[in-house]
């Protein structure tokens, strides 16, 4: 026991003078200090607290930036949504385009409760978000609108802008022809400098620049939407043009002056029946060429 | 400790002094434990910048214990726990000696025989040795990084040099 007293003491140099000399005098003295030399080559490598200081310093210098680590995930996140309101927003203010091919009518609801629609060859715009505030179609083509009462409704094509305020009105855009007539209620063309309103059977018709004066309408709605085409005085240039769109089908017109007038009309659903309506009254002959192809010649 | 004034180790003078007192009996203290393969000069920096990130919730006086814990603990997560060989320094290698080569040879066998000694003490004896017996630390200071008592410290030293003589007698 008091040898085990002894070596603690040593190990915690706690000796005095009087127990070193009983611990120099244990018989393996020579091996404990040999193995406390020894054991002194075990010692942990060079650690200088100032060359590691600065490095942990540094590290803090670096980190201490991105010490937040919630801030990436949330930047994430935040690209993410940004993204996203980004896409919907863009295509909320993208337009709405609705197109007609040849030989096809459709009927569409815009927004509000009004309503158009198109005949063949058509193309209609209009933006969704910002019906409410302005109700504005873009208009390629030929369309009739129903309008539900309201604020002002503009159809702006290439030749002017039809204005309204709850009504009933067709609108033919083609090439060479500008045609508003207005069915019920008040509507306003803005032709150039032209500014015109019309009342319930009132056209306005403006053909290869040149305004065209017209008998009041007396249908309540365009002939067109009970698929016939009607035509009263108009260039038959015209009148093969808007059969073409309702056929499509290509008409080669050999030797005769298109802009005879004519006035008549043709069916939409019976080609044979159409191309003598349109042919017999001018003395002219048909044939069919192909499928799409018809060639008139006068007689 | 004069700095205990302050609730906690976010300034960074007494961040350094903290550093200064402690980081080196740490790294000992990680490598006498673990040994060198862990890295423990990694762990100890890895230890302040924990201690520097949590710097509003330690006190100064809890900082030595915080930083013991976070460095052990990152330690144990590392890998399953290895035997701990560790290195001895070769003595400077002289171009002629008068020391006869028999000499020679059985220290160079006694030494291996101690390594091994080493590694199979167990880590709390181990450390508890080596800080007594390389740093020559008193068992109290010892105790005080420990966070344990002066006589299981007593125990440790102990039990560590009865059982490394008991195993370089088998060897």
């Amino acid at each position: 026991m008091k040898r085990e007293e002894l070596i603690k003491k040593w190990l915690d140099e706690e000796l005095n003078p009087m127990e070193l000399k009983a611990f120099n005098a244990l018989e393996d003295h020579d091996d404990l200090v040999k193995l406390s030399d020894s054991v002194k080559r075990f010692a942990a490598p060079e650690y200088t607290p100032e060359n590691e200081l600065q490095s942990v310093l540094q590290k803090i210098d670096h980190s201490s930036t991105s010490n937040n680590s919630w801030v990436k995930p949330l930047i994430g996140i935040a690209a993410i949504l940004t993204i996203f309101f980004g896409i919907s927003y863009y295509n909320s203010t993208l337009d709405t385009e609705i197109n007609t091919l040849a030989s096809e009518k459709t009927k569409i609801e815009l927004p509000d409760a009004s309503d158009a629609t198109l005949n063949a060859l058509t193309s209609l715009k209009f933006n969704n978000n910002r019906w409410t505030n302005k109700r504005e179609v873009k208009l390629e083509g030929e369309a009739f609108f129903k309008v539900a009462k309201g604020s002002r409704f503009d159809v702006i094509t290439k030749d002017g802008i039809v204005s309204v305020l709850g009504t009933q009105f067709n609108v033919k855009q083609r090439e060479n022809l500008f045609e508003v007539v207005c069915y019920e209620g008040l509507v306003a063309v803005a032709h150039g400098d032209n500014y015109v309103k019309l009342n319930p059977g009132d056209s306005y018709v403006i053909l290869d620049g040149k305004l065209i004066a017209k008998e009041k309408e007396t249908q309540i709605t365009p002939s067109w939407l009970d698929n016939i085409s009607h035509f009263e005085s108009m260039p038959f240039k015209e009148v093969v043009a808007e059969f073409e769109r309702q056929y499509n089908v290509s008409v080669t017109i050999g030797s005769m002056d298109t802009t005879l007038l004519f006035t008549g009309n043709f069916k939409h659903n019976d080609m044979d029946l159409a191309l003598k309506s349109i042919t017999l009254p001018l003395n002219l002959k048909y044939s069919l060429k192909n499928d799409s192809t018809i060639v008139l010649s006068s007689e | 400790m004069s700095d205990s004034l302050k609730d906690n180790v976010c300034d960074e003078t007494l961040f350094s002094s903290v550093f200064n007192r402690y980081s080196k009996d740490l790294h000992n203290f990680l490598y006498y434990k673990f040994g060198e393969r862990l890295n423990p000069k990694d762990k100890v920096q890895e230890a302040f910048i924990k201690l520097w990130q949590n710097c509003a919730k330690v006190k100064p006086n809890k900082a030595k214990s915080y930083l013991y814990t976070i460095a052990n603990n990152l330690m144990l997560n590392e890998a399953a726990h290895q035997k701990v060989v560790l290195n001895f320094q070769k003595l400077p290698t002289k171009s002629h000696t008068n020391e006869n080569p028999e000499f020679l040879l059985e220290e160079q066998q006694y030494m291996e025989k101690l390594q091994k000694a080493l590694s199979n003490l167990t880590d709390a004896q181990r450390t508890a040795f080596m800080m007594n017996r390389i740093e020559g630390k008193k068992h109290r200071e010892i105790a005080e990084l420990l966070g344990i008592s002066t006589k299981a410290v007593e125990k440790r030293i102990y039990g560590a040099l009865k059982k490394l003589r008991e195993t370089i007698k088998e060897i």
